[in-house]
């Protein structure tokens, strides 16, 4: 049976979802209606025992006659029911056409990739075990920053690409004109683009037949010994750690040893399999192919994703290239919502649910912090700002505790004048400047595409953030790429928001980490009635430093209420004072009118006037609300 | 909007009416609120259940009006035996404005008052709200021979421009002459009320109009019932003085939040009511509440009844009551109510019921006594708090606040201080968040 390895890349709502749906009711003669019995039985099952399925990599078998420019569909040829997926062609029924009897069957193995570049780390780690890439862009919109960062990493990574050029069944599709952008931009030539709608199917059997014919096969084994790459791995409660892997030489099988080249662990293979898309128990996976694994794995922390996995009794002398550990790029605090020092169980909740998720994503880190303005909870680090929203999301919904994010931070690299290099992640943990030789910050390469009629107000901004202008690409008569290098601290908050308001929702950007550079940088103390409020302070160059201060104290004015005394609020560096407020004393607080028919109502309003209070944070007397703690990341332009 | 609420007794649900409250009645009850919903137009501030009736229900919604008075009575006399007729101490009719309603209508009505209850008690006090403009010599006529003795009328200001903003529709000029026909026809307790902080009112302006209020006052030492005054013999001896609040779905707040005007400033809002407390204090009214100011002994006895968690009857749409730690509102809308009444003999359809319940009830001691100048006993409010177990975290907020210079705690009654009467909505909140689980 031939086999073909291949991810499916996009920038985000092109259609790598919708293409993929089609593709699995295209194949395995899975029909619309059983397919979507299919994800009611998984559903059920996730329901009676809890476990989450996610489906990483999906194997499917499909038809092709070689050379053959146009399949048929598996779905328009009769199965015989309950044979899917069924290695043999199925004998013909009533209606519809048999299998062409020349055609061969090949194993298709789609690996997906996570969409955003917050985890192009692990996208690239996907790739690898792939041979191939079917590029998804859409036909109305043309080829976006992430387009262009996943093709050149698909690029970097020897993968054959199939350009498809999704959504013509839309009225504003412009297909040529999208293909030329990515003949122009990518170097793909136009005509090897394929027009298809993931909507409608057109275009579809086209599609398969270019995965079985222009991806090459995957490569023969290079050394005896067995070797598989784990491309990603998920946390199953019934079943402990579900790895995803890819064998690239010889054979696993169930009951087998094996050894994580990287960590060094064994483990017994408890289970193999496929999901195609049910989950498919096998007995062994050869060279070139893709499944999953489950060795009584219990916790996430004992898998690296990009680890080599080879037997206990015949190890490889090598691991496959390439294992990197993933680098958290972004860092802030969690405090549980009400977590009041006095209330320590909220903590507790709030350890347990980071703890658990942890199990399920071992790419953020976590530390305990105390903070004198909001007690108890964790310093953590993610890979991206879209990784930290999804982490805090995740927490809430699924570990139901409330969360007080602070602002976030990139990692700075201080070096003392005693030589030593510390990582700051948080800015209240830098020491006082008199110790200080360099303190350095990571510097992005920022890529933006967008219509060309923006691009002043992008160099605009992007100059205002100290971006360095690198270069410029044509994408077609109408948009560029504009190319920085910036410090990520300046993109890291709000700058996509802006860009997208800047460019009326049409710009896109990507970026990838340089390396760390030294620059006039200043840590800014925030003063609250006095009182120096850490989770307040922040890192900025030291000419945005007034600026920045003053803009985060107006801020401070707004959010924080009104007290019964007026409250200083102070912006210092190494304690001289480079911007100041005021926020008034509150003249009242009473209602003027409460007779007999208020009486409810009344107790009502109070009651919550006091809810709302325990949601703030007390810093000696000043009672700051959490909104506030946000503030900080509002940097104004 | 309101809905009544669903009660289950037996497993059974049902909706709620002033029975399930009443029926709990044990003890004697010597207030009752009545409510007339009519006006002739709709004030912009108002959240008040009011309105423009287009239709001639005054009669109806006597008839009903009278049927839930006779039940209410069946009710107290039950909790007071041995009187024929149970007796009250104050009677308040509010609305909408009372003295719309006809003077036959308002006949019919005070005679079945006085055949249900018994008005005869000394020192009783039976107000009814007036907007000066439909005070006649006729109905205060009517009004005092079925025992009405205190009348309260809506001046709000006398100024024409800011009654304009407030879409309140009367001639200022006829304010004093009301009070005079009031006066002349022997209602002897008289009082007004004034708003201040409204949109474009300077501090001034607001002095200027609580002067003239203030101008209208009983001369010192003549006494409670005499008339007499500056103006004519249509002296009060009673001012409630009410900063403009904007209350949830009223014209006003749309039109602040449409940006048509500026609200107050705090700052603004605070410096008048501070001046508020020292002018009329200058003219020998003291504040017995937060906004309400009276002549030594001119308190009214049935507000101070709320403030005081004493229980009271309540007759008409949207009235509420508090009965046997019982609360709830008759249902607002007019014909519900009427329907309601009509049927079960004269019970009403009832909202937002709260059946007895120690917590609630001390907390809303708490903040309905911190608003009056006795303020609370603290002794008792710590016995009551001893059951909850919150004597001792009571007290300690209660010292608390006393640190903060916002309340007096000393000699057995908790007070607020000057400042602590600005800021009594959170003193309040404070108190009752010892209570909260
Ligand atoms: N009309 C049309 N809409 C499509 C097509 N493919 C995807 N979409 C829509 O585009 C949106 C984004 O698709 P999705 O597959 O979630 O994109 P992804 O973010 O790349 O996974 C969805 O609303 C889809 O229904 C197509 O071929 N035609
Ligand atoms: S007169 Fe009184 S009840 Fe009637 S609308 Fe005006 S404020 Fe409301
Ligand atoms: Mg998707």
């Amino acid at each position: 049976m031939h086999i073909r390895n291949f991810s499916i890349i996009a920038h985000i709502d092109h259609g790598k979802s919708t293409l993929a749906d089609r593709l699995l009711t295209s194949t395995n003669a899975v029909s619309e209606r059983e397919a979507r019995e299919q994800m009611l039985d998984s559903m059920d099952l996730e329901r009676e025992r809890g476990i989450t399925i996610k489906a990483s990599a999906v194997t499917v078998t499909h038809h092709h006659v070689p050379g053959s420019k146009l399949d048929q569909l598996e779905s328009d040829v009769e199965a015989t029911p309950g044979e899917a997926p069924a290695p043999a062609p199925a004998k013909p029924k009533k209606g519809k056409p048999a299998y062409d009897p020349r055609s061969e069957l090949y194993m298709l193995n789609f690996i997906d990739t996570p969409g955003h570049v917050d985890f192009s780390y692990e996208v690239s780690r996907a790739l690898t075990a792939c041979e191939g890439a079917i590029l998804v862009v859409d036909s109305t919109q043309g080829v976006e920053a992430q387009t262009v960062a996943n093709a050149f990493m698909a690029m970097e990574n020897n993968l054959t690409l199939i350009p498809v050029v999704n959504k013509i069944d839309l009225p504003s599709a412009d297909p040529d004109r999208v293909a030329m952008e990515i003949e122009q931009v990518l170097g793909l030539p136009a005509e090897d683009c394929i027009y298809v709608s993931a909507k409608s199917g057109i275009g579809i059997p086209e599609l398969l037949a270019a995965i079985c014919d222009r991806l090459p096969a995957p490569r023969q084994p290079e050394v005896s010994q067995t070797r598989a790459l784990i491309f990603d791995s998920h946390y199953d409660d019934y079943r402990g750690v579900v790895i995803y892997i890819r064998v690239f030489d010889g054979r696993l099988r169930v009951g087998e040893k094996i050894r994580m080249m990287g960590t060094g662990r064994t483990f017994q293979v408890t289970e193999l399999g496929k999901y195609t898309p049910k989950p498919m128990k096998v007995e062994s996976l050869g060279p070139g192919e893709t499944g999953y694994l489950v060795a009584n794995i219990k916790t996430l922390k004992d898998v690296r994703v990009g680890d080599t996995i080879t037997l206990d009794t015949d190890p490889a002398p090598k691991p496959l290239p390439g294992y990197k550990e993933p680098r958290q790029m972004v860092f802030c605090d969690f405090y549980p919502t009400s977590g009041s020092a006095a209330k320590g169980n909220d903590f507790e909740e709030l350890r347990e649910a980071i703890t658990k998720l942890s199990l399920n994503d071992a790419s953020f880190t976590f530390v305990p912090v105390h903070s004198e303005a909001l007690g108890f909870g964790f310093r953590c680090g993610f890979l991206g700002l879209l990784h930290m929203d999804i982490i805090q999301e995740r927490l809430e919904r699924e570990g139901g505790v409330e969360i007080i994010q602070t602002a976030p931070t990139v990692t700075y690299e201080l070096e003392k004048t005693d030589g030593e290099v510390l990582q700051i992640t948080n800015p209240a943990e830098l020491p006082d400047g008199s110790v200080w030789k360099e303190l350095r910050e990571p510097i992005v390469r920022l890529d933006i595409m967008t219509p060309k009629e923006f691009i002043g107000d992008i160099m605009a901004m992007c100059g205002n953030r100290r971006g360095i202008y690198k270069g410029q690409t044509v994408v077609s008569e109408s948009r560029q790429i504009l190319e920085y290098e910036i410090p990520l601290a300046e993109i890291i908050y709000d700058f996509f928001d802006k860009l997208k308001s800047i460019t009326r929702g049409y710009g896109t950007m990507d970026y990838h980490l340089l390396g760390f550079k030294a620059d006039r940088l200043a840590k800014v103390d925030i003063l609250v009635n006095g009182d120096p409020v850490e989770a307040l302070s922040l890192i900025c160059h030291r000419d945005n430093a007034e600026y920045r201060g003053r803009q985060l104290l107006v801020r401070l004015r707004e959010e924080i209420p009104r007290h019964q005394f007026e409250i200083p609020l102070q912006a210092a560096i190494g304690g001289k004072i480079i911007a100041r407020e005021t926020i008034k004393s509150m003249r009242k607080n009473v209602t003027a009118k409460c007779y007999g028919g208020d009486v409810s109502r009344k107790r009502k309003l109070l009651e919550k006037q006091k809810e709302g209070k325990k949601r703030m944070k007390a810093i000696g007397s000043v009672e700051i609300p959490q909104e506030a703690f946000m503030a900080v990341l509002d940097q104004g332009e | 909007m309101h809905q009544t609420t669903a009660i289950t007794v037996g497993g059974q649900s049902r909706p709620a009416t002033s029975e399930d409250g009443l029926s709990a009645l044990s003890t004697p009850v010597r207030s009752l609120y009545a409510h007339v919903p009519f006006c002739f137009h709709k004030c912009h501030y108002c959240d008040f259940y009011s309105f423009v009736d287009s239709q001639d229900r005054q009669p109806a919604f006597t008839d009903a009006l009278i049927s839930e008075i006779r039940t209410l009575a069946r009710h107290a006399r039950r909790a007071s035996p041995g009187s024929a007729r149970p007796p009250l101490d104050t009677v308040f009719v509010g609305g909408g404005t009372p003295s719309l309603l006809r003077p036959d209508l308002w006949h019919r009505l005070l005679a079945a008052l006085n055949e249900a209850f018994d008005l005869s008690a000394p020192g009783l006090e039976f107000t009814v709200e007036c907007n000066p403009e439909t005070v006649t010599p006729e109905l205060i006529a009517t009004l005092r021979a079925g025992g009405v003795n205190r009348v309260s009328m809506g001046a709000q200001s006398f100024n024409t421009t800011h009654l304009k903003t407030l879409e309140r529709w009367h001639d200022p000029e006829n304010v004093p002459r009301a009070l005079e026909i009031a006066a002349a026809g022997g209602i002897p307790r008289r009082s007004i009320d004034l708003i201040f902080a409204i949109p474009g009112q300077s501090l001034t302006d607001w002095e200027t109009d609580l002067a003239r209020g203030l101008s209208l006052c009983t001369p010192a030492g003549r006494g409670i019932g005499r008339s007499g005054g500056l103006e004519g013999s249509g002296g009060v001896e009673h001012i409630s003085c009410y900063a403009l609040t904007y209350e949830p779905n009223t014209a006003m707040t749309r039109r602040l939040a449409r940006g048509e005007f500026a609200a107050a400033p705090d700052d603004l809002e605070a410096r008048m009511y501070e001046r508020t407390v020292e002018l009329c204090a200058e003219r020998g009214f003291g504040r017995y509440e937060v906004s309400n100011f009276a002549q030594p002994g001119a308190e009214s006895r049935h507000n101070l009844a709320y403030w005081r968690q004493q229980q009271w009857l309540a007759a008409g749409p949207s009235a509420s009551a508090h009965v046997a730690g019982w609360r709830w509102k008759n249902v607002p809308r007019l014909t519900d109510w009427m329907q309601g009444v009509e049927r079960s003999g004269g019970y009403a359809p009832a909202a937002d019921v709260e059946p007895p319940d120690p917590r609630r009830a001390l907390a809303e001691r708490l903040m309905m006594g911190v608003r009056i100048a006795e303020g609370l006993p603290g002794h008792e409010i710590l016995a009551a708090a001893e059951s909850l177990g919150a004597r001792d975290t009571l007290r300690r907020e209660a010292e608390r606040q006393e640190r903060k210079g916002l309340l007096r705690v000393s000699g057995g009654r908790w007070t607020l201080t000057d400042r602590g009467f600005l800021f009594a909505d959170g003193v309040a909140a404070e108190l009752m968040s010892v209570l909260q689980r």
